[in-house]
């Protein structure tokens, strides 16, 4: 009884795991088609300012955890504003290539590029992943030079489970509610809010958009801080369970990856679902055989799902549908 | 597009070999081009003397793993992050087959192995993928995925059960003991190619060392590169650049796409073994820090920088960013390594390579090449 | 788009990052730390040193996976030649420290120590946090017969002539805390341990331990060193209900068990060779999270010897160079003393020659309790020349529910394997190898 007890205790401990992990990342990859290498990163941020919240201005952990979410989705807004979409620096430069033009000579106002300046990340996979493998670097080293080779940890809450001779953390278990919590609150921004039809519609096809008068720019830049608070959130949540060192967000990275490409395209049940497949299995082969081969489980049934369901799970659930119709 | 493809000289000997190193796939098809190429292999050839080579031959090495992701994604539109995982399989090989038989035929046959070893991976990995209609950006997570398994694997393998005959895997200590580089057979010929330095009187200069190894690996990748040229600019490439542009048409013109894709994936591999083999003999270590998540991701930042569509961009970029990532001291190398790559991938998003030859096209007063590239996230994942 | 009469905008931007771009490459910037940081480029020379300074080498990490436990060495070695100098140096010669930073990176590693061999030639070489490290520089330090200190706690067994491993070995660190456990608390052992070589020889060695001592280990467990879930581990734990726990755990990722083990209750004592003394974990996680831990050092920031916590001693010192600095660990007082223990060397041998300085080290170094604060007050440690390993000072220290450190034992404990079981000796025979206990020990199979 008690090793069933153990095996669902440990299923929902990892289910929560890959949701958190993957989730800011589904948004970004999948409606807008940036691979962000930093997205450790971003929750390192989360990470961080929740614990700077609790530490260093006292709020309760409720509110530095929001607190944190905001602040990385604002540190989100920020980078796709410069990085990814260029708005920013083309921004400032058309204000001010004209004047630089007048002020120099001839000769070397020919030389200054005019247009903007940057273009766009949006659907360029590889270019995408250079640039932010650059953010990343420079976020991990930024924080260590600013706050150190760690900062002290805030304490998990709620104690634990007790049943017989086991127990469990009591967290880890309400982390399991709050990922299901977030897939809801996700499902419905973007199924039954102005901003989630808005961003459906530029994801489908963003000239027509446009042209209907959506404002893709913003709904981007919307977009890229939803998924980057998102991530901020899973920092904030893991905050107390985690070790607060400025490579701590590598230990998210493949999780995140496998689950968002093995979901396929629907953000919403694409990562629920893999997180679900996923999650039973690491916690089976962890349960039986160890933690060795539940990670390995993990990444062989992730080649094996990539390998046999094109279009990863939400293909399959639409391939599944479509035969039904055309049966029916 | 303007190529200077009939241009004089072309009967010769001369002309003909030129004629199958030059084409639109590749940059730089002009006199000047070679003139300029030469004048590189020599500075290449003549820079121990006046420098210090020991750093760039690791380079010229890590070029060569360049290559094969320039090869496998450039020109066959596949993105892989799995050149690590045939790599290291490469490395450990020739670790395993020359500790067993330490001599110069047996370490030569290591060295062979190491590159079957990480061809005949990439040939199942390619199989895998292929045959089983995975395309685009699960290539990219299964390759991924898989340099993740190595990782998570041979770091366990500590145990003295580890062992293959004589050859202890190691474990994350690494693979030890690697024999030094020989190559030849036994009785007949041999030649010791690491730590092997060679004095030579030279008629002006005076006494003059060479360090073997870096003049076989000089050797080696202007070879791989002038072959994978030929490969490239040949019918062959023509076939692969199409599947890289549009692959479900190129299949509707009766093309095995499968196929052409293994084949280069395999080809791939073997480049990538290659480094691998270079990698362990020239270090005498091996260890599965190879098959790591920066590792894995440095060599498409590699050919990012330089020009995914170039091979010279490839090495060039190889070459450029390890030497910087070595020689940027202090607290703050690795953020102003993070702003450069930032800056470089917003300015020159095709790559340098072929920048620099817009630019020398411009300045010929040619039309550089417009094509924009194509986005390239496949539609599967970004409908809704 | 593009501009034809001049430059577009990708050429501005691109010539603008290549300027900046070489402007860096051109520069080694300082190290930004707060040590005397002689970071120059090579220094013209023939021969190992001029007659003036003794150039010592400092690889040691201070960015990347290892630089939270790495920058501590890092420090405490420039203050030890901080100190020396202030007192005139080695032999009249002052100390020329030449440090760079390989960020973890093993491949950079290799070419680094390359650069301090054939560049700047080192008359000696600190370097390196993990085992791997070790291993991936020794090949270039066997070819070079590089005099060589490798300071981190580590597995044990290797036997090489140009190399010292002045860090305890696991046979010496679980040596003092597991017979102790064993008489608190009980006979059945359960081992955690971080699935790489460190970990599963350091589980060998509890296995060779537990024999000797009357107890048995129940049951074993290997964590890849990228998990950061225990949730599995922990019910097994608990199933297994073991008198203590032997945890070899390692890593940024690792330090979670202690936080989820305190989350979920469970309370049964645990000993450590690597915990608390390398990553402070008693001051980073919130108390009661390291409660009932057990380490098994020879040295913590806490350890309660005279020399270490009197005023203007080791810590005062410490921590007046580096004001900033979070914790002074354990391996931090390795580089400490074997800086020492090298200007004894050299002093004795009269010369800064490599071979003649690895001589006089063998013929055995002693520190006193003010060069090597690990022992108390009338203790020495001792470099023992055969094996070119140290008889440690061993302490277990405990942290309580308020994580505050008590001492409960200390002992000096031999290096065994190499002396008793393995008969290495450097001195009648120069060896590369390293030796582990499956090869002799029946029990650690």
């Amino acid at each position: 009884m008690a090793n069933w007890l153990n095996l669902a205790f440990q299923f929902l401990d990892s289910f929560a795991f890959i949701v958190l992990a993957a989730a800011g990342l589904a948004i970004i990859f999948g409606i807008m088609g940036v691979i962000n290498l930093a997205h450790g990163e971003f929750i390192l941020v989360g990470a961080y300012a929740t614990t700077l919240a609790v530490k260093a201005v006292g709020l309760p952990l409720p509110a530095a955890m929001l607190a944190g979410a905001v602040v990385t989705a604002g540190f989100g807004l920020v980078v796709e504003r410069t990085i990814i979409s260029g708005a920013g620096p083309n921004w400032v430069w058309e204000r001010l290539e004209p004047r630089l033009s007048a002020a120099l000579p001839d000769q070397a106002a020919a030389v200054l590029p005019s247009g903007p300046l940057i273009e766009p990340l949006y659907d360029r996979l590889a270019d995408s992943m250079v640039a932010t493998f650059g953010l990343s670097l420079i976020m991990v080293q930024g924080a260590r030079i600013v706050f150190g080779n760690s900062i002290d940890q805030v304490a998990t809450p709620f104690g634990e489970v007790a049943y017989g001779a086991f127990s469990y953390s009591a967290y880890r278990l309400v982390l399991a509610g709050v990922s299901v919590a977030l897939l809801g609150l996700v499902y419905y921004v973007f199924t039954y809010t102005d901003y989630g039809m808005r961003a459906r519609a530029v994801i489908q096809d963003d000239r027509t958009a446009r042209a209907l008068g959506v404002n893709t720019e913003r709904t981007y830049a919307a977009t890229f801080a939803l998924g980057s608070g998102l991530a901020g959130l899973t920092g904030a949540l893991f905050a107390p369970v985690i070790s607060m060192q400025p490579t701590l967000g590598s230990q998210f990275l493949v999780e995140a990856f496998v689950a968002v490409v093995v979901g396929g395209a629907s953000v919403v049940l694409g990562t629920a679902l893999s997180a679900a497949g996923l999650g039973a299995i690491e916690s089976v082969f962890s349960n039986q055989y160890g933690t060795f081969f539940g990670r390995i489980a993990l990444l062989l049934t992730a080649i094996l799902a990539l390998r046999f369901l094109p279009g990863g799970i939400t293909g399959y659930i639409e391939r599944v549908r479509k035969r039904r119709r055309r049966e029916s | 597009m303007a190529t200077e493809t009939t241009a004089d000289g072309r009967a010769g000997p001369v002309g003909r070999i030129r004629a199958r190193l030059e084409g639109p796939n590749t940059v730089g098809n002009s006199r000047r081009f070679w003139a300029a190429f030469a004048v590189g292999v020599l500075g290449l050839v003549v820079y121990p003397a006046i420098g210090d080579a020991g750093d760039l031959s690791l380079f010229l090495v890590l070029a060569l793993l360049g290559l094969s992701l320039s090869v496998v994604w450039g020109y066959a539109g596949v993105l892989s992050f799995g050149q690590v995982v045939f790599f290291g399989v490469g490395g450990y090989t020739f670790g395993v087959v020359s500790i067993n038989h330490a001599t110069p035929s047996g370490i030569t046959a290591a060295l062979v192995l190491g590159v079957v070893g990480g061809a005949l991976v990439a040939a199942l990995m390619g199989y895998f993928m292929f045959y089983g209609g995975v395309r685009n950006v699960y290539v990219t997570i299964i390759t991924l995925v898989s340099t993740m398994v190595m990782h998570t694997f041979m770091a366990q393998t500590a145990g003295s059960e580890w062992t293959i005959g004589d050859a202890a895997l190691g474990g994350f200590n690494g693979m030890p003991a690697i024999p030094l580089l020989a190559v030849g057979i036994d009785e007949v010929f041999t030649i010791q190619l690491v730590r092997n330095t060679v004095e030579l009187q030279a008629p002006v200069v005076g006494l003059v060392e060479f360090d073997l190894f870096y003049y076989f690996i000089v050797g080696v990748l202007v070879l791989t590169y002038l072959g994978l040229r030929a490969l490239v600019n040949s019918d062959y490439g023509r076939v692969m650049v199409a599947i890289r542009e549009d692959e479900d048409r190129t299949r509707m013109f009766g093309y095995d796409v499968k196929r052409v894709k293994l084949v280069v994936f395999t080809v791939g591999g073997a480049l990538a073994g290659l480094s691998g083999v270079l990698y362990a003999s020239r270090n005498i270590f091996i260890d599965p820090q190879v098959f790591g998540l920066t590792f894995a991701t440095l060599p498409v930042i590699w050919v990012s920088v330089g020009g995914r569509k170039s091979l010279l961009g490839a090495v060039v970029a190889t070459i450029g960013i390890e030497y910087l990532r070595v020689s940027i001291e202090g607290e703050w190398a690795l953020v102003v390594l993070g702003v450069l790559l930032l800056a470089f991938i917003l300015a020159l998003p095709g790559g340098i390579v072929p920048w620099i030859d817009g630019q020398l096209d411009q300045q010929r007063g040619e039309a550089p090449e417009s094509r924009p590239d194509a986005p390239d996230a496949p539609a599967e994942v970004t409908d809704s | 788009m593009s501009d034809r009469s001049g430059l577009d905008r990708r050429s501005f931007l691109a010539t603008g990052s290549a300027l900046v771009g070489a402007a860096m490459a051109g520069c080694s910037g300082d190290g930004g730390d707060g040590g005397g940081n002689g970071d120059d480029g090579g220094t013209a020379g023939g021969t190992a040193s001029s007659d003036e300074t003794v150039k010592i080498g400092v690889l040691e990490d201070q960015s990347g996976n290892f630089a939270l436990v790495g920058d501590p060495k890092h420090k405490a070695s420039l203050l030890a030649i901080e100190e020396i100098n202030a007192d005139g140096g080695i032999d009249g010669k002052q100390i020329e420290p030449v440090t760079r930073d390989p960020q973890s990176d093993n491949q950079r590693y290799q070419e680094l120590t390359r650069e301090m061999i054939d560049d700047e030639e080192v008359d000696v070489l600190w370097a390196g946090y993990s085992s791997a490290t070790r291993e991936a520089i020794r090949p270039i330090i066997n070819r070079n017969e590089q005099l060589y200190f490798y300071t981190t706690q580590y597995e044990g067994g290797v036997c090489d002539k140009t190399t010292f491993a002045v860090g305890p070995t696991a046979r010496q660190q679980l040596g003092s805390v597991l017979p102790y456990l064993r008489e608190e608390f009980g006979p059945e052992i359960y081992t955690v341990a971080a699935d790489y070589n460190f970990g599963q020889l350091s589980a060998d060695w509890v296995k060779v331990l537990a024999n000797e001592n009357d107890a048995e280990v129940i049951g074993e467990e290997f964590v890849p060193l990228k998990e950061s879930s225990f949730g599995s581990t922990i019910n097994r734990i608990q199933e297994a209900d073991p008198d203590f726990v032997m945890s070899m755990l390692v890593g940024a990722n690792h330090t979670a068990f202690y936080e989820q083990k305190a989350s979920t209750g469970l309370d049964v004592p645990i000993g450590t060779s690597t915990a608390m003394a390398q990553g402070y974990e008693h001051r980073r996680l919130e108390p009661p999270a390291m409660a009932n831990i057990y380490a098994g050092v020879n040295y913590m920031e806490e350890v309660p010897t005279d020399s270490n916590t009197r005023d203007g001693g080791f810590v005062d010192r410490y921590f007046e160079k580096y004001p900033d600095a979070p914790y002074l660990n354990e391996e931090a007082e390795t580089n400490y003393f074997s800086t020492y223990m090298y200007k004894e060397a050299v002093e004795q041998a009269g010369t800064l020659e490599q071979p003649e300085v690895i001589e006089a080290l063998e013929s055995g170094i002693s520190l006193g309790t003010e060069r090597a604060p690990e022992a108390p007050e009338g203790e020495t440690i001792e470099l023992d020349g055969a094996t070119h390993h140290v008889d440690h000072h061993m302490w277990v220290l405990r942290a309580d529910e308020e994580h505050r450190i008590e001492a409960v034992e200390n002992r000096k404990i031999p290096e065994q394997f190499l002396t008793e079981t393995v008969g290495c000796d450097l001195r009648e025979e120069a060896e590369q190898t390293q030796y582990t206990p499956v090869d002799f020990f029946e029990e650690a199979e």
